[in-house]
């Protein structure tokens, strides 16, 4: 209200006469003044009042308002004052306001200042040195090794710190001499480091100047009769085999440089592979040396002996210990790669042997390789790619097929894979081990073969070796495989011409059957893919020769060995006699054993029964045949079952079936008669020559039918015998190879000899008298013409001269 | 064992695989039983083409399995023999017992034509090893067939003995021989006593009929005859194929057996067998086989048959098949029938095959390569 009068006051221009009296007023203070007059304008105003409300004479008010108006003078003078004063308060305040600018200003910078040490200090008492572990140069080397003028050098008026200074500098100094060593050796290092990628380069270059050297040297070598560089080469990269190859090469490269055998060899793999293999192998080893050495030359032997059957008991105990570390090395090692091959192969072509010309043919290549994991030494085919089981290696020797693993320890590692990886074409024979001495040497790499206790490995290994070329070992197999390779050579040509229906030729003529001309016809060749099944006699044998042919072969055993396998199941479960077996077959042992154990002699008191049938009919063993009895095929199929079980697992590994029809026209009646012959030849041919079993059918157009091949029966084992026998034993050695060809014309000539004794027409003279003409006189006594012999009716066939006894079991 | 790279026989080797085969191939020809009332009744005797005979016990702890000789993978039976004799050049045919017990005469002939006895008590005891080639024992009787006379002084191949029959009380041994003649020679002395000659062909069969002192033969000449031992006559000639239509060779007579009256007489004559009544002298029934039969015998009133089937067959006297068994042989030239039942079958593969009389199989082996 006051305010707002007050402020009325100088808006209204009534109040100019106010501020003209004020500054009368002012005189002690406008603040007073301001508020006297104010009150003393309340003052009148309340009179002014009263005198309106008591309607008292206005003559006081002329008074009044002129008082009024000279309190309104004094106020607006004590306004002006106020507002005077106010001015000159704030000019002042202006002019005291730049020095405290100023000077806080300074307080700032100074703080700024100071924190700014304050983190310096901070940071150097944090300081880390790069190399927190070397410590500042300790006071007494200081004092001993530091120049003169940094000790002397004053720094700090504090002593201590002066020291401290001092010490770094000396510090400082060293390092930085250090850092100027240090530069000059990086130089120095730079120039070295030149002068060796030059003399690098030379190097490079420098095969290739040897190379070029040694090409413009090849006429003169040509010249000399030298061949010095690939032989180096070869015995430098021979240092790298393994053991085992290395006994396979230098045993193999003796025989050829002191028999003059006609082989070559030849490494092959990366030598720097080989190198690295080394290297690996001995930097491995190096932690398990002795541990390996011993288990290794324990396991080797045990393995050896465990085909022994006769495993020392020391030896035992050893192995015991020691085997199962050693699995476990080996599992720690590269699990996947157990079948991992040493870079280094050997490779050896072997040359025919008894062409006398240089260039004599090669018969095979044949590549080594070493697991090295396994331990095994591994022999393929080179260049060869047909399943294992067209491989003529395998069963080189007997029971060698190649699938499994040769010894204990191999076995051991591989464990889940029960036989050899079947899809590698080189495979671990028995021979292949025998040929690489794995019998005898131990498993280590010859990068460590340095070892102290290398004397007693290797006296082991001389005397192994030594036993080695007393067993003749190489010569063995060379001679082995050469062999092989030669019989299958024969063999193929012989089977090409019976595939061509020809009879295939013979070369010796000392035998009965090669000039025998044939009358009957070669009438079917085919491989077997199928187990024989049982045919229908009567049907005639056709074939269709063109599809059998060109099947591939090894499919078609595939097929049949899975099938043959089912067979022999499919019959054991059939119930039937288990025992009835006319030939070596793989039975169940245990069934046999229990057949034997049964009481043989029954009580003597003689139970008779009227029938069999009747007594017995739940047992296993009494047949009721009876239903067979229209079935005239039994037999033949039997007899085929029986031949077809004859299967002893290795022996029939490899194993090749045929099936050969030799046809016969009989003239008398029209008739034809079919001699089917089911021919396995086994892989190891010609030494297991092929079996022969014989059927025979006859097909008749008339009504005279006979199929049934019974009343033959005994004729066709007494061929057999002598197809598969007998004219074994008379063949020349040097026929051996063409044992099948052969057999065929035995066969056939046999064939021909039962027909034309059997035919009706050919007369029988059973009873000669001879007459001598001449003298007209009758000698005494008759000669006997017979054809046949013995209870089992043997047909006597007279060659020329040599009577010849068809079958003499 | 020739085995490997570092001892390789080759010879040695090919030998293994041609004996293995030549086992396959080997057939036994005669088994029989040890004689009546000696010691080891459970005695089989074997008589092989290879010219042994061997006897066997049947006994389960001698049938062992012997090591194969090929290797350990062939799982055959290969008995190994008690006792063993070489007694023959070539197959031996038969084995008879001369005698009852310990004091019998083990007879044997052969393809080499010879007839040889040992004492059963000596060859029984003797526990002949393989390697002394069987030949340690003597024999007590060695004879050997005549050979005939050609012309210009040719002399015939001595003709093999086919089969053998006894007279225990004329003291004679009969042999079918096979320069179609029969022979009787005196076990004592060894000489010839009689000969019967009438057959065109020769002969595979003898059966003595010692109560009428007569033989029947039987001959690839297709007939079998009825001999008198006194007069060395032919009182009668049987021929079974007569009137059937068989055509050419198939109709020999493989056997003929006589039944314990010897009044009975069955007769095989290709794929039949004919049974004749010798008091009446005629043809009582023919029986159709499936094979040729080979081997028989008679079991009281009924017929066992072997032949080139692996049966073996039981008739009854009317022809009627009572049983067939499955036996181990695929070709069987002999069965024998122990005195308590059990048969055992021998034959080609050189397989016997032991079967009790109900018709289960006891045992069955091969024969061991000698």
């Amino acid at each position: 209200m006051e305010d707002g009068e007050i402020e009325e006051g100088p808006m209204g221009g009534v109040d100019e006469d106010e501020q003209s009296s004020e500054p009368r007023k002012l005189e002690e203070s406008p603040f007073e003044i301001l508020r006297t007059s104010k009150t003393s304008v309340e003052n009148i105003v309340a009179d002014i009042l009263s005198i309106k409300k008591e309607a008292k004479p206005k003559q006081h008010l002329r008074d009044l308002v002129t008082q009024m108006f000279l309190h309104f003078v004094t106020l607006r003078q004590a306004n002006r004052n106020i507002l005077l004063e106010e001015d000159r308060v704030k000019t002042e305040t202006e002019r005291a306001k730049a020095p405290v600018d100023f000077t806080s200003l300074q307080l700032h910078n100074l703080m700024y200042e100071k924190s700014h040490y304050v983190k310096a200090i901070k940071a150097c008492k944090d300081f880390k040195s790069k190399y927190p572990d070397i410590d500042l140069v300790p006071e007494e080397e200081f004092f001993r090794d530091a120049p003169q003028d940094i000790k002397d050098s004053v720094l700090s008026s504090d002593a201590a710190h002066n020291l401290m200074l001092r010490r770094l500098n000396f510090e400082l100094f060293q390092r930085k001499e250090l850092c100027k060593l240090h530069e000059k050796l990086e130089q120095q290092k730079k120039i070295l480091l030149e002068t060796i990628s030059n003399r690098k380069k030379f190097l490079t270059s420098l095969p290739s100047h040897l190379k070029s050297l040694k090409k413009a040297s090849l006429p003169v070598q040509n010249q000399l009769g030298l061949h010095h560089t690939k032989r180096l080469k070869q015995h430098h990269s021979a240092e790298l085999l393994p053991p085992a190859l290395y006994v396979i090469y230098s045993q193999l490269l003796a025989q050829k440089e002191a028999f003059r055998e006609p082989i070559d060899l030849e490494i092959v793999g990366s030598l720097k592979d080989a190198q690295a293999f080394a290297r690996q192998q001995a930097h491995k080893d190096t932690g398990f040396t002795m541990m390996f050495y011993y288990s290794d030359m324990s396991s080797t032997a045990d393995s050896s002996k465990l085909e022994d059957d006769a495993p020392d008991e020391e030896e035992d105990g050893q192995r015991r210990r020691k085997r199962p570390r050693r699995v476990q090395v080996k599992d720690s090692l590269d699990q996947g790669g157990i079948f991992q091959a040493h870079p280094l192969k050997i490779i050896i072509h072997l040359y025919e042997d008894e062409t006398s010309g240089p260039n004599s043919a090669k018969l095979i290549t044949l590549r080594f390789e070493y697991m090295v994991k396994l331990n095994v030494v591994c022999v393929g085919i080179e260049g060869s790619n047909d399943g294992p089981e067209n491989d003529i290696l395998c069963n080189l020797f007997p029971n060698d097929t190649g699938l499994e693993l040769p010894h204990q320890s191999a076995k051991l590692i591989v464990q889940d894979a029960k036989t050899f990886d079947t899809q590698r074409t080189s495979r671990p024979y028995k021979w292949a081990q025998h040929l690489a001495g794995i019998d005898f040497l131990p498993e280590v790499s010859p990068l460590i073969l340095t070892d102290n206790d290398g004397a007693v490995k290797n006296e082991n290994v001389i005397s192994g070796l030594s036993l080695y070329r007393q067993q003749n070992r190489v010569l063995t197999v060379l001679q082995r495989i050469r062999a092989r390779r030669k019989a299958q050579l024969a063999l193929l040509e012989q089977l090409e011409s019976l595939t061509k229906l020809e009879w295939p030729h013979l070369s010796c003529k000392s035998v009965p059957w090669a000039l025998h001309t044939p009358l009957c016809n070669l009438d079917s060749w085919s491989p077997v893919r199928v187990p024989p099944v049982p045919r229908e006699s009567s049907s005639p044998a056709v074939v269709d020769k063109e599809e059998h042919v060109q099947e591939p072969m090894d499919a078609d055993i595939n097929e049949r060995s899975g099938a043959t396998k089912a067979e022999l199941e499919s019959i054991t479960e059939d119930g039937e006699l288990p025992t009835l077996l006319p030939n070596m077959s793989k039975l169940d042992h245990s069934t046999q054993l229990n057949l034997i154990s049964k009481s043989i002699i029954p009580p003597l008191n003689k139970i008779r029964s009227q029938s069999f049938k009747k007594l017995d009919d739940s047992s296993d063993f009494l047949l009721d045949i009876e239903s067979d009895l229209d079935e005239p095929a039994q037999i033949e199929q039997e007899h085929e079952n029986i031949l077809s079980r004859k299967s002893v697992s290795w022996m029939d590994y490899g194993l090749r079936e045929f099936r050969l029809v030799l046809c016969r026209k009989i003239t008398a009646d029209e008739s034809n008669v079919n001699l089917e012959a089911k021919i396995k030849i086994s892989m190891e041919y010609p030494l297991r020559p092929p079996l022969f079993a014989l059927s025979i059918c006859c097909i008749s157009s008339g009504e005279n039918h006979d199929g049934t091949g019974l009343e033959w029966y005994n004729e066709l084992r007494a061929m057999e015998a002598e197809v598969n026998l007998h004219i074994i034993r008379m063949l020349p050695v040097d026929q051996q190879n063409y044992i099948l060809a052969h057999q065929v014309s035995c066969l056939a000539m046999l064939f021909d000899y039962y027909l034309d004794e059997a035919s009706p027409s050919s007369e029988r003279t059973n009873c000669t008298s001879v007459v001598d003409v001449g003298l007209c006189k009758p000698v005494n006594g008759r000669f006997l013409g017979r054809s046949f012999r013995g209870r089992d009716r043997r047909k006597m066939i007279s060659w020329k001269d040599m009577n010849f006894n068809s079958s003499r079991p | 064992m020739s085995g490997d790279a570092t001892n390789w026989d080759e010879d040695a080797y090919r030998e293994t695989v041609l004996k293995e085969r030549e086992i396959q191939t080997r057939t036994v020809f005669r088994t029989a039983w040890a004689p009546p009332y000696s010691t080891n009744l459970d005695t089989l005797l074997v008589a092989s083409s290879d010219g042994s005979v061997a006897s066997y016990s049947i006994a389960a702890s001698k049938l062992k399995n012997p090591f194969g000789f090929v290797n350990a993978d062939t799982d055959t039976l290969l008995a190994e023999p008690n006792c063993f004799v070489q007694a023959h050049d070539g197959p031996a045919y038969d084995v008879k017992f001369y005698g009852d017990g310990e004091d019998a005469l083990m007879l044997s002939c052969g393809d080499d034509g010879r007839i040889r006895g040992w004492r059963w008590k000596e060859f029984s005891n003797s526990s002949s090893l393989v390697f002394s080639q069987g030949n340690d024992i003597k024999p007590v009787l060695d004879v050997v067939n005549p050979q005939h006379k050609g012309p210009w002084g040719a002399l015939s191949p001595i003709p093999e003995n086919n089969a053998i029959d006894v007279n225990t009380q004329g003291g004679s041994v009969f042999a079918a021989s096979g320069d179609s003649c029969a022979y009787c020679w005196d076990v004592e002395t060894g000489k010839v006593k009689m000969v019967f000659k009438g057959h065109t062909d020769y002969l595979h069969c003898i059966v003595a009929r010692n109560s009428s002192n007569q033989i029947v033969t039987g001959s690839e000449d297709g007939t079998a005859r009825i001999w008198d031992c006194k007069s060395g006559k032919c009182t009668q000639v049987i021929d079974p194929a007569k009137d059937l239509k068989l055509k050419g060779s198939a109709s020999w007579v493989g056997c003929v057996a006589l039944d314990a009256s010897e009044s009975w007489l069955a007769c095989s004559s290709g794929r039949y067998i004919s049974l004749w009544n010798l008091p009446a002298s005629e043809c009582v029934s023919k029986i159709p086989t499936r094979a040729c039969v080979q081997d028989m015998l008679y079991d009281n009133n009924q017929i066992l048959t072997v032949g080139t089937d692996p049966l073996l067959n039981r008739f009854d006297m009317n022809g009627t098949i009572l049983s067939q068994i499955q036996c181990a042989p695929s070709s069987s030239f002999s069965i024998s029938l122990h005195p308590a039942g059990v048969m055992a079958v021998g034959g080609y593969g050189c397989l016997v095959d032991v079967i009790s009389q109900f018709g289960s199989h006891m045992c069955t082996f091969h024969c061991q390569c000698v």
